[in-house]
């Protein structure tokens, strides 16, 4: 079950056949899908709102420097924990940084961490899923032996113990989480694979000679998208929150860059989280609606793009 | 029937033992070991280099990296789990210790996050649409949102500290003899545990529940004059919790890795509290213990699932 | 307290030392030059640290040793003085080109919130300067010594540490500068016999006089830079009333007389008292910690008994003791009738069992191991070359220890020295000692025994009939596993489930102070944070 055989050879009718062929059937298959997946993804009101939260919050955290007013390193002793006022929007920590600042900052480490890891693991789990759900044979199988490895573990307990091996740091985070990611998308892109392998259409591009690359990718591909998509913004949400619970372990990014988990960890002192509302609450707010944007996003996305799932 | 089982658990065994040697070998990778978690660092500067290193020897930690792994897994094999490194005891012992505290609390937050889920779920499918059905959706979609420590530590300070009603944490104090002697100790880790179940599984109840509440036989049950609430209660709940169970059973093990961190929140000793101090001081023995503990139970869990799906549902064949 | 010791060091310190004897790098290390280690002392603000960050729970350093008997006259406080350190990196030629290295190994959070203080002082006078925390072996990270202790280069990788010394014995903390001991700076010539001096005698003015020279020298050239001194807090909640029983230094065993405390009975009218520092997993070998943890102060006693600050003042287990004139032979004879808390006798042969295993014992205290290990025959025990020391002898309930070089601490080793019931060690390995099975629930011969032992979960410790000095009020005393600076203390306190206890922690402080139930007593320590300096080249 690897590639059609070509029984005769392909002549240049074969390849303007094909190209006419593409076309069609992907801009086609395109309008329509597009068509519908917008429509249906506007039509729910929640998506739209995370939507919007959730680009109110990256555009807020890219563009810290000229939000900021405050450095969010600089500490000043004669101003430490101070309430919110009109200088500190969000009030200042236990050495007088500006919150407002730090939680802004922050949002720029923890979002690269939760988005950057989701795109990763997603694109790593993509490649080896669709060729290896396609093409099958050996590298199909070692795929799969280690994504079993990977996903026999419940997640926590093996991101911790790849933080004990490969130490904390921010790198290592985005790596620790691309490892326990990549194969849950792995194998729903691979299954996905699988079952339209035997479709029509896939059969019919084979037996125009095209390449199990450019079949699977191509065309096969975009088939696949919407599942992939709702996994990564799932994933971006469940690696907020670990990166949040890390921090809390004492097992996250090193203290001395802020991210939102590394923020809300003052909570854990009782005379902060009694007194000093404004350390933890802005932040925590923060990272609850963030991924609650993120959640509503992927709730959208599953709702336009899988019909079996009807509100 | 039998045969699958055999053949399942015939092939978890090299798989178990591939995932125990990486973790052996990522292990042995990281600089450091048990010796050096046990002296305070501010001490460092004063100890006798030489004396630690005796230590190492007589703990077996200086010889090759090859024969430690075979002694481990010979040991592990012959059901000898080996001491932790840093008070000799027998890791048998500990997880008779800790594992009854972790499944109390993940079977506390199991029983409540089915039960007000599938109740959820189920409301929120026969309200489809209202109010009521969104607010659920955004409440639950709340409750996987909030960091799960954040909840705790809040919980701790509203309830334990504020007003006083529940303790701080812990499981048992001396003189707690039975099981309701500790409840109140219970109610916070595994209420706040449960939340993300919740949510899970009211989404899946209601889903099913949309999906067995148009099916043929519900139609009938209606057409025949039957009140809606029977209805709904009789045919439509049971049908809607099949996958729900199904569900459960793959929760499982998350359940008992993602006490880790509500056991640290609260305090609770369990397996989880006990992971993440064995990887802080780099206990090895107890580190590599608990994680096939965990493999294990996700494995075993799995098969359970396969074979209840296939018992539910004559249409899944096994074995393929 | 705080403010007086703050004022008393002012005032016992004068005018700055003028002009340092060799200001210039010995080395590539631009950190060798003094100036430019005395430019990061003036740039960091510890009055305002102290005073903010540390919320009074610091005290700025002067000197390693905090009393100012040990201070020479004119030593350099270094206060705050940002353009003082600008001209000396400028005199030092010091470009802003390099980025120093800080680590650390406190993984607390008030601890991060200094370093991004200090960096930011540093900052502010021209030094760059980025921190992190140390992971894995710390231990190896901190203590390579160079092969060549004078030109090096360093073997750490790192340019400063931000560590502590906390020492019992006022030679902790300047042994290191012994040669071939000091991984950050390179043998400096003067110092070495100093060192020798103040380990060789056990006049209290001689030693003296070695730290006033030490403390000037180290001060002068800033070759480590105290930062300040930690204090312990004890706290105490109103329901405990301990007699008029002195207050002192909680981390080691002093004369608290647990025993005479009492306790308001609880609504069942029992007289329960909670605590912190049970065990996780397993009880420590006291001999490793002293008297950090309630188990090993009250459960085992010791044969000496010292005051809250650490100084002998009698026999505890020992009922008289003397040593001779030389200092070399050191004999004390038990209490009659002395039992273990399982009711057997305590024999003189447990105590000599307990030494010989105390020295093999790899965790033992500093302090401790350099004084068993000054016995007559230590060395032959410890190769292997004897089953026993030869030093030591006894006769009925008289143990009589010979030494073979003068240690300076004998008296200070045996106020914390806690033996054993040797009787549960048979064929024991010494090197393997806590992982005996003996520290799931051990047996000792303090005023408190330990009655139930629930891993991770409590611990609680009844009184024992038999004590020596009289049956213990309190009826129970339940300790929580939590320990100072781990939130869980503060909260337990906040629940009434502290009743006693004392934490280290700053950030614990304001909490603790802050409860209406709750009393804290400041206790001063020998524990000194400071900067190692690293003024080896480094590859």
């Amino acid at each position: 079950m690897v590639d059609a055989p070509i029984t005769r050879p392909r002549t240049r009718r074969d390849g303007q056949f094909d190209r006419l062929r593409d076309r069609e059937t992907s801009m086609q298959g395109k309008a329509k899908r597009g068509g519908r997946f917008l429509g249906k993804f506007l039509s729910n009101r929640l998506a739209l709102v995370g939507f919007v939260i959730f680009a109110i919050i990256c555009l807020m955290s890219l563009f810290a420097p000229l939000l900021a007013q405050h450095d969010p390193m600089s500490p000043n002793l004669r101003a430490i924990a101070q309430p919110p006022s009109v200088e500190h929007w969000f009030g200042t920590d236990k050495t007088g940084r500006d919150i407002f600042a730090r939680v802004l900052y922050g949002g720029r480490v923890s979002i690269l961490v939760g988005l950057g890891s989701a795109l990763l693991s997603a694109l790593i789990g993509v490649i080896i899923g669709v060729y290896s759900g396609y093409v099958g044979g050996w590298l199909d199988w070692i795929a799969m032996r280690v994504s079993e490895i990977f996903m026999s573990f419940p997640q926590i307990i093996l991101v911790l113990l790849l933080v004990a091996i490969l130490g904390q740091s921010l790198l290592n985070l985005i790596v620790i989480f691309t490892l326990t990611g990549w194969g849950g998308i792995y194998r729903m892109a691979r299954a996905r694979m699988l079952s339209i392998r035997e479709e029509e259409y896939v059969q019919a591009l084979r037996s125009f000679g095209l390449g199990p690359a450019r079949i699977a990718y191509k065309h096969m591909l975009p088939n696949a998208l919407g599942p992939i998509m709702v996994n990564i913004t799932l994933s971006t949400a469940a690696f907020i929150l670990q990166e949040a619970g890390l921090s809390f372990l004492g097992l996250g990014v090193p203290l001395s860059i802020p991210t939102w988990g590394n923020i809300l960890n003052a909570a854990q002192d009782l005379r902060v989280l009694e007194q000093n509302w404004w350390i933890w609450l802005p932040v925590g707010a923060t990272i609850s609606l963030f991924v609650l944007s993120v959640n509503f996003i992927g709730d959208g996305l599953r709702d336009a793009t899988d019909p079996s799932q009807q509100g | 029937m039998l045969t699958y089982i055999a053949h399942r658990l015939l092939t978890l065994i090299p798989m178990v033992i591939v995932i125990s040697f990486l973790i052996y070998l990522g292990l042995e990778l990281t600089p450091g070991d048990a010796v050096s978690h046990m002296i305070p660092p501010d001490a460092y500067g004063s100890m006798d280099p030489d004396r630690l290193q005796e230590l190492r020897e007589s703990l077996g930690l200086g010889q090759p990296f090859f024969v430690r792994y075979w002694i481990w897994i010979s040991g592990v094999v012959q059901g000898d789990f080996g001491y932790s490194l840093a008070g000799g005891v027998p890791i048998a012992d500990i997880f008779l210790d800790r594992l009854p505290a972790t499944l109390e609390l993940s079977f506390a937050a199991l029983l409540i996050s089915t039960i007000l889920g599938s109740i959820l779920g189920t409301i929120s499918a026969l309200t489809r649409g209202s109010a009521t059905d969104q607010g659920l959706t955004v409440v639950g979609m709340l409750g996987v949102s909030i960091p799960e420590f954040f909840f705790g530590l809040v919980a701790i300070l509203v309830f334990a500290i504020n007003l006083d009603w529940l303790p701080v944490g812990g499981r048992t104090l001396p003189g707690y003899d039975s099981f309701w002697d500790r409840l109140p100790n219970l109610v916070m880790p595994a209420l706040v545990l449960s939340i993300m179940m919740t949510a899970g599984v009211m989404r899946y109840a209601r889903s099913s529940m949309l999906d067995a509440l148009s099916r043929d036989f519900i139609r009938t049950a209606r057409s025949k004059g039957m009140p809606e609430w029977r209805v709904n209660i009789l045919h439509g709940f049971r049908v809607a919790l099949t996958p729900v169970i199904v569900l459960i059973g793959f929760r499982l093990p998350v359940l008992i890795g993602g006490s880790v961190i509500i056991e640290q929140v609260f305090q609770w000793p369990g397996i989880g509290k006990e992971f993440v101090s064995a990887v802080r001081s780099q206990d090895y023995p107890l580190v590599m213990m608990v994680a096939l503990f965990s493999v294990l139970a996700v494995l075993i869990a799995s098969l359970i699932v396969d074979l209840l799906t296939a018992i539910i549902d004559p249409r899944v064949r096994l074995g393929e | 307290m705080n403010k007086l010791l703050t004022t008393s060091i002012m005032a016992l310190v004068s005018a700055q030392v003028a002009g340092g004897a060799t200001a210039q790098a010995i080395n590539d290390s631009e950190l060798s030059d003094p100036r430019v280690r005395q430019a990061i002392a003036y740039a960091i603000d510890m009055e305002t640290i102290a005073e903010t960050l540390f919320e009074g729970a610091a005290i700025p350093a002067v000197g390693l040793t905090s009393d100012p008997a040990n201070y020479p006259d004119g030593m350099n406080t270094y206060s705050y003085d940002p353009e003082r350190a600008r001209e000396l990196l400028a005199e030092a030629g010091w470009d802003g080109s390099r980025t120093l290295d800080m680590v650390y190994y406190y993984p607390d959070e008030l601890t991060a919130n200094f370093m991004a203080v200090v960096q930011a002082q540093l900052a502010d006078v021209g030094i760059d300067m980025n921190y992190r925390l140390l992971e894995g072996d710390v231990g190896a990270q901190i203590g390579g010594v160079p092969d060549d202790p004078v030109n090096g280069p360093a073997v750490v990788e790192w340019d400063i540490l931000y560590g502590a010394r906390a020492a019992i014995a006022n030679q902790e903390y300047f042994n290191r500068f012994a040669p071939g001991q000091m991984p950050t700076v390179p043998t400096i010539d003067a110092m070495v016999p100093l060192v020798e001096s103040v380990n060789a005698t056990t006049d209290p003015e001689v030693q003296r006089a070695g730290y006033q020279e030490m403390e000037g020298i180290i001060n002068e050239g800033a070759y480590i830079l105290p930062l300040y001194y930690q204090q312990l807090y004890i706290f105490e909640s109103d329901r405990i009333n301990r007699n008029g029983a002195p207050y002192g230094n909680e981390q080691y065993n002093y004369n608290s007389a647990i025993e005479t405390w009492t306790v308001e009975p609880n609504e069942d009218g029992e007289a329960v008292a909670y605590t912190n520092g049970a065990p996780m997993q397993f009880f420590e070998v006291p001999w490793q910690n002293l008297g950090i943890w309630v188990h090993s102060k009250y459960v085992f006693d010791t044969i000496l008994e010292a005051d809250g600050a650490l100084t002998p003042i009698g026999g505890e287990l020992a009922e008289t003791y003397e040593v001779s004139e030389d200092g070399l032979v050191f004999t004390f004879t038990l209490q009659d009738g002395l039992t273990w808390h399982d009711g057997s006798p305590i024999t003189a042969e447990d105590v000599q069992w307990s030494i010989e295993a105390a020295a093999q014992f790899p965790l033992t205290h500093p302090v401790l191991a350099s004084t068993l290990s000054s016995i007559e025959g230590a060395d032959a025990l410890l190769a292997g070359d004897a089953d026993n020391m030869s030093g030591i002898s006894i006769d009925g309930n008289t143990v009589t220890i010979t030494f073979e070089v003068l240690d300076p601490n004998v008296f200070l080793s045996f106020t914390q020295f806690a033996p054993l019931p040797s009787s549960y060690f048979e064929g024991a390995d010494p090197l393997q000692l806590q992982q005996h099975e003996f520290w799931q629930m051990p047996i000792g011969s303090g005023p408190f025994m330990i009655e139930e032992a629930r891993m991770n979960e409590f611990t609680t410790l009844v009184p024992f009939p038999d004590y020596h000095r009289g049956e213990a009020l309190i009826e129970q005393i339940i300790a929580l596993p939590s320990a100072d600076g781990d939130a869980n203390l503060i909260r337990n306190a906040a629940a009434f489930r502290a009743d006693f206890g004392y934490s280290k922690n700053a950030t614990d402080v304001p909490s603790l102070e802050e409860m209406e139930h709750m009393t804290v007593i400041p206790a001063n320590i020998p524990y000194t944070r400071m900067f190692w300096i690293n003024q080896f080249p480094r590859n």
